[in-house]
């Protein structure tokens, strides 16, 4: 099984191309200005470092929020256009949960995005990755409050006493091997957050 | 050999994508207007309206492609609005215009908003240069010197206000809901010119400035109110409307005439405006120019006038690579 994963919901940025085990190729690299401009270039190199082409892959995972509305927005939409066109399965992923995927000598991995004014993205996984506590907008207060028990933060952005996350991809991709993902029309972002106007206006 | 331009446009509140032929000919063209939704927030919300993109985009090409009955193997080129517009929109556009340029190995143009606005009028009739081009939106009120295809010289702009934006703000003030402009195109005919609000701008010069007459307007209101009188909106709209109207002919004539130019075009959102159709047709019929105005439903953003708009951008060889960048604030000139 030949698969492409794709993540621009972070500054972070990650290309990989994977093959049953293999990690044919990885791009993972931080880009502060115009990713939106430099995604399509690295997954281009990708495919011309690799002795298949983009129509030979059978898996598109697709890390679809939470994060940067415009970082998911672009990935998301680059993915949905290449499975929609290339008839590819695509998978979405959540960020956190990719984060989750660090290793760790704690039994929880709690993987977290600053969303500003105190609060902050997080789920808390076990490392098998199972969910412990679903993806959600919270209060780092709160949320840290409620941990007493063996667990690492991991972020990449600049929370104490966190730890930088170190992918391990092939994990990610063969708990999710035997799905079939969704119709590529229907896969969105999943932004955990209504806009601005819409909270104003009560819109639930 | 007919060429066949795949164009999208997702700039601001519309996901649009249209298949065009040789610049003219419209084969499919499929709209998302989001202006319900963002009614409700009283006027477009640049995050709700990226998050409709991302949710509509491919589906919307798909629609076309079905409409069309042709197949992305069938498209020569693909051209794209990169800007100007809503940063979070264009994006969304951009990201799927080129995928589709890698996937199917097809030429990747980036077409200028108001290029595409401009082109609308090649689906009403063929172009013919030189010509002048009367550009009037919600972002724009420009004046365009056009020798040939592709060739755009600005010889006047607006110094402050759009003249959409200036509708917009009018509308708001005398109490008119979104969206505005329309409304009080349509509430000028109920109303009469018994206002006297000055003429705006009126230079030997080719620019405008609208936000002298906009403030006269908000201190109309204002001091109506505060005498307890009434205001008449209909004849706050018609005085309005005929001033504004006044000197964007009066302009446009002056520069047919100076530049010796036969063929006027207008393009823009406020194209539509039923006031400005009417007069300019009625002064062009007298003065022998032969004007163009988009059809209704494309003086508003579509992709229809972006692939007419790629068509020539791509017979002058303008391309994008695979890192098209997306522009919120880019110049034509």
């Amino acid at each position: 099984m030949r698969s492409l994963l794709i993540d621009t919901s972070q500054n972070n940025m990650v290309v990989s191309i994977v093959e049953d085990n293999n990690i044919l190729y990885k791009f993972e690299e931080l880009i502060e200005k115009d990713m939106a401009a430099k995604i399509l270039p690295i997954i281009r190199d990708g495919f011309r470092s690799v002795n298949f082409d983009i129509n030979d892959i059978d898996k598109i995972f697709i890390v679809n929020g939470p994060g940067s509305f415009t970082g998911v927005r672009v990935g998301v939409t680059i993915a949905k256009t290449m499975a929609w066109s290339l008839k590819k399965y695509i998978i979405p992923i959540s960020s956190l949960e990719l984060m989750a995927t660090t290793k760790t000598s704690k039994k929880y991995l709690v993987p977290l995005i600053d969303a500003r004014r105190g609060n902050v993205f997080a789920g808390i996984y076990d490392r098998d990755l199972n969910i412990i506590k679903k993806d959600s907008l919270i209060s780092l207060e709160e949320l840290t409050s409620n941990l007493n028990e063996d667990y690492e933060l991991i972020s990449y952005d600049d929370i104490k006493n966190s730890l930088k996350p170190s992918l391990d991809i092939l994990k990610i991709i063969n708990k999710y091997k035997s799905d079939t993902g969704v119709n590529p029309h229907n896969l969105n972002p999943n932004y955990l957050k209504l806009t601005e106007a819409e909270e104003n206006l009560g819109v639930h | 050999m007919d060429t066949y331009i795949l164009g999208i446009e997702s700039s601001c509140d519309e996901t649009s994508v249209s298949i065009v032929k040789n610049g003219c000919d419209e084969i499919a063209t499929v709209i998302l207007s989001q202006m319900d939704t963002h009614s409700t927030f009283g006027g477009v919300v640049p995050e709700i309206a990226s998050r409709m993109h991302v949710e509509n985009i491919t589906i919307v090409v798909e629609e076309c492609l079905k409409k069309a009955n042709m197949k992305m193997e069938d498209i020569d080129a693909i051209a794209v609005t990169y800007g100007p517009g809503l940063i979070g929109c264009l994006l969304v556009g951009c990201s799927l215009a080129a995928t589709l340029s890698y996937i199917y190995n097809k030429p990747l143009v980036p077409v200028h908003h108001i290029a595409g606005h401009i082109y609308a009028n090649n689906l009403v009739s063929k172009m013919e240069f030189p010509l002048i081009a009367l550009v009037v939106s919600g972002g724009h009120t420009d004046l365009i010197y056009m020798e040939d295809n592709y060739k755009f010289k600005k010889i006047g702009g607006t110094l402050d206000d759009a003249v959409g934006e200036c509708y917009d703000k009018v509308a708001r003030v005398i109490g008119v809901p979104y969206p505005g402009g329309p409304l009080v195109d349509k509430l000028s005919y109920k109303g009469n010119d018994t206002y006297p609000l000055p003429m705006p701008l009126d230079d030997d010069t080719y620019n405008f400035s609208f936000s002298g007459i906009k403030s006269a307007v908000i201190n109309l209101v204002h001091n109506e109110l505060q005498r307890g009188n009434e205001i008449r909106k209909e004849d706050i709209a018609c005085s309005f409307q005929n001033r504004v109207v006044d000197i964007l002919t009066k302009k446009t004539i002056r520069a047919l005439k100076e530049y010796n130019v036969k063929n006027l075009i207008i393009a823009g959102g406020v194209s539509a405006n039923s006031g400005i159709r009417n007069k300019f047709t009625e002064i062009c019929n007298k003065e022998g120019i032969k004007l163009t105005i988009p059809n209704i439903k494309y003086c508003t953003d579509n992709a229809a006038m972006i692939a007419c708009a790629g068509y020539f951008a791509y017979k002058k060889g303008i391309r994008a690579d695979l890192d098209l960048k997306a522009e919120a604030t880019v110049s034509l000139f």
